[in-house]
């Protein structure tokens, strides 16, 4: 089963290409909407701006291919700002819709600790996602994360618990770079493409 | 590990003395005025010395500490308590704990009768020490007993938390003594005290089995401490891992290792280096291209790229970057991360005009420093010539400017394996607030403990140990581990 890996131009898509094929994954990279409406296993990855990532997709009409994907009983993964992107709304840069698969907002750090978080980081997590590495270490790189998501199955801490990961049905979004994240991240990456 | 922050108070006012020495004195004001500024909130423990007490021999300060206590802070006061008046002095003023040295050495009964009639759980023993020797009253006499035999002697008492000092350090901003933090075997619970100067180090001692609580005076008062970093990082300690970097100086596109940036040999294939490290666990992976000529970037760019292709942890590459289009050609080759040099030193822009085109994670300075007399100078053009350029002032113009980490390398110590210059490393970590990967003397696991511990390194970097096998990163990590400090 052919995986479609969205080719934004806001994201770094060669690293995720890699990382997903490394975990098992026959990739299809594509920009085509009614591909992405059609496939039915989706990666939306993401880096820098929610704004200009969001703003692509709208202008694209990926957004609407995306929750068609879903409501035909798709699975997706979002990636880091594509995880951000599958929440109500962000307040990076005033306040943007996302895209409303998953509930909650998206705010910056409290500037507790220095930001942007760079670098590894441990979580505490559940489900089928993260089996094998419930308590893996992950490569961070964000200033905005979503806190106590209703949806989320897997916290980490900066200067203060945040969602690392969340599930709703067939949506997932991790916000560390599972690309990045060595044997951990693999295993997440192969867990998601193995689930059915 | 509790926080707690700490007043010195002389005529009414907050202040500090350089060494001890009451001809020395800054002063920072009311003492309300400096809590609100140093945001302690309502409910913390609050150290309180009331240094014309410990000159003089009897309790001054009494009013502060009962206007203090009734803003509802849990106030541990100190300061020449010699008697058990003194004691209950402080009791009766509003303080919760009374804070005890000279007696604690020299005078046996009197603590005695202090925790007899106020408690065990009243009293904290405090106890100077230089050089493992036990000093007291105002640090002017050595007392006549070990800090062994004083320790025995109040945890006989009853007595559960004393408060060490190392008043070699005190003040001067050179670190808490964590060596002797880790030697003290006792059951009591151990309040750290002196130089803790940054974040790191009150994290460092959090990771020091027997330290429950540490005191930090003037790194609060100067800003280079803030309470509620410092409460929040040692909240969860094991959260974020200390990073194990190891380095491949590449040269024509084979991995090269020299001494002092001299006598280069070939230490390997890079790709083949690379896959080995990411096995072994390191958490990043640096490329620094030495390169000679522009004819050979390209061939670095391709080594670049087929690293990048066999690895799965980020990756930082320096060497040779002139331009925002050569940092572009490396992120665009595999690189996460772009290291600047001697080409920031000449042009400091770069590095504001790559933090933003790229983000500041992306970018990294890279800072060649060497000792000259009593400061470090940046060094230009891997590691041989002079820039004149102050390595401490130029590492936090860089971070003003946008750099997201430094990578910090000691010309006199790399290839040298005699360990990282520590006083190095505490220099620049104790001025900036972004990250400092620790290069240049690495031999031995010890060197990597020291540098992240006293050094306030956030990574460790290393190249010949590793590519010489004398080192695993896996024996780093296990070692690291085994002295409490979080690794991935």
């Amino acid at each position: 089963m052919n995986t479609a890996l969205i080719d934004s131009p806001v994201a770094n898509v060669a690293n995720i290409a890699r990382a997903l094929r490394a975990a098992g994954a026959e990739l299809d990279v594509t920009r085509d909407a009614g591909k992405i409406a059609n496939a039915p296993k989706l990666v939306l990855p993401g880096v820098g701006s929610f704004v200009a990532a969001m703003g692509w997709l709208t202008d694209n009409k990926i957004d609407a291919a995306i929750r068609d994907a879903v409501n035909r009983g798709a699975s997706l993964l979002g990636i880091c700002v594509g995880h951000q992107l599958l929440f109500e709304v962000s307040h990076e840069m005033g306040t943007t819709p996302g895209l409303g698969l998953v509930q909650g907002e998206v705010r910056q750090f409290d500037g507790v600790l220095p930001v942007p978080q760079i670098g590894w980081n441990r979580v505490s997590a559940r489900g089928p996602l993260f089996e094998g590495v419930e308590n893996g270490v992950f490569y961070f790189v964000n200033s905005y994360a979503a806190w106590n998501a209703p949806d989320e199955i897997a916290s980490a801490d900066y200067g203060g618990p945040f969602t690392a990961a969340v599930q709703r049905e067939r949506v997932f979004g991790v916000q560390f770079h599972p690309e990045k994240s060595s044997a951990a991240g693999l295993r997440v990456l192969r867990n998601y493409i193995a689930w059915t | 590990m509790d926080v707690i922050p700490s007043i010195d108070l002389l005529d009414g006012k907050v202040v500090r003395l350089l060494h001890g020495d009451f001809a020395r004195v800054t002063e920072y004001g009311d003492p309300e005025t400096v809590l609100d500024t140093l945001d302690v909130p309502r409910g913390s423990r609050l150290h309180v010395v009331d240094l014309e007490a410990s000159r003089s021999g009897r309790p001054v300060e009494t009013e502060i500490v009962r206007r203090l206590a009734a803003r509802d802070l849990h106030i541990q006061a100190g300061g020449g308590v010699r008697s058990l008046a003194d004691a209950r002095t402080w009791i009766e003023a509003g303080a919760e704990k009374v804070v005890i040295g000279t007696v604690a050495a020299d005078a046996p009964d009197v603590l005695r009768a202090i925790v007899n009639e106020l408690g065990a759980g009243r009293v904290i023993a405090a106890i100077d020490v230089r050089d493992g020797i036990v000093r007291v009253a105002g640090w002017e006499r050595d007392a006549t007993t070990s800090l062994a035999e004083v320790l025995a002697r109040v945890e006989d008492l009853g007595i559960s938390e004393v408060l060490i000092t190392d008043i070699s350090k005190d003040g001067a901003l050179r670190g808490p003594s964590f060596a002797l933090y880790r030697s003290l075997r006792t059951g009591m619970r151990i309040i750290a005290s002196g130089g803790v100067s940054t974040v790191s180090d009150v994290v460092s001692l959090s990771r020091i089995d027997s330290v429950g609580a540490c005191v930090i005076g003037r790194a609060l008062l100067d800003g280079r401490i803030r309470l509620a970093e410092a409460r929040a990082r040692v909240a969860t300690p094991n959260a974020i891992p200390e990073r194990v970097i190891p380095c491949l100086d590449v040269r024509d596109g084979r991995v090269v290792k020299g001494v002092n940036f001299v006598d280069i040999r070939d230490a390997g294939d890079p790709v083949e280096c690379g896959i080995r490290y990411e096995a072994e666990g390191a958490d990043e992976l640096v490329i620094l291209d030495i390169s000679a000529t522009d004819a050979n970037r390209s061939t670095a760019l391709e080594v670049v790229h087929r690293v990048s292709e066999s690895l799965f942890i980020p990756l930082t590459v320096g060497g040779g970057v002139r331009t925002i289009e050569d940092f572009r050609a490396l992120l665009r080759a595999g690189a996460d991360r772009v290291a600047i040099n001697t080409a920031a030193i000449r042009d400091p822009q770069l590095i504001a005009d790559c933090a933003t085109e790229f983000g500041v994670q992306a970018v990294v300075l890279s800072c060649d420093a060497k000792r000259t007399g009593d400061h470090f100078e940046a060094m230009v053009r891997g590691g041989r010539e002079s820039s004149g350029v102050d390595a401490v002032a130029w590492c936090r113009r860089a971070e003003e400017l946008g750099a997201g980490e430094i990578l910090l390398t000691s010309v006199d110590r790399d290839g040298t394996n005699s360990g990282y210059d520590i006083g190095l490393l505490r220099a620049v970590t104790s001025t900036v607030k972004i990250g400092a990967i620790a290069s240049g003397g690495a031999g031995n696991v010890d060197h990597f403990r020291d540098a992240i511990e006293a050094g306030g390194a956030r990574a460790v970097l290393a190249a010949s140990l590793f590519h010489d096998r004398r080192l695993s990163i896996g024996d780093v990590k296990q070692f690291l581990a085994s002295e409490g400090i979080p690794v991935r």
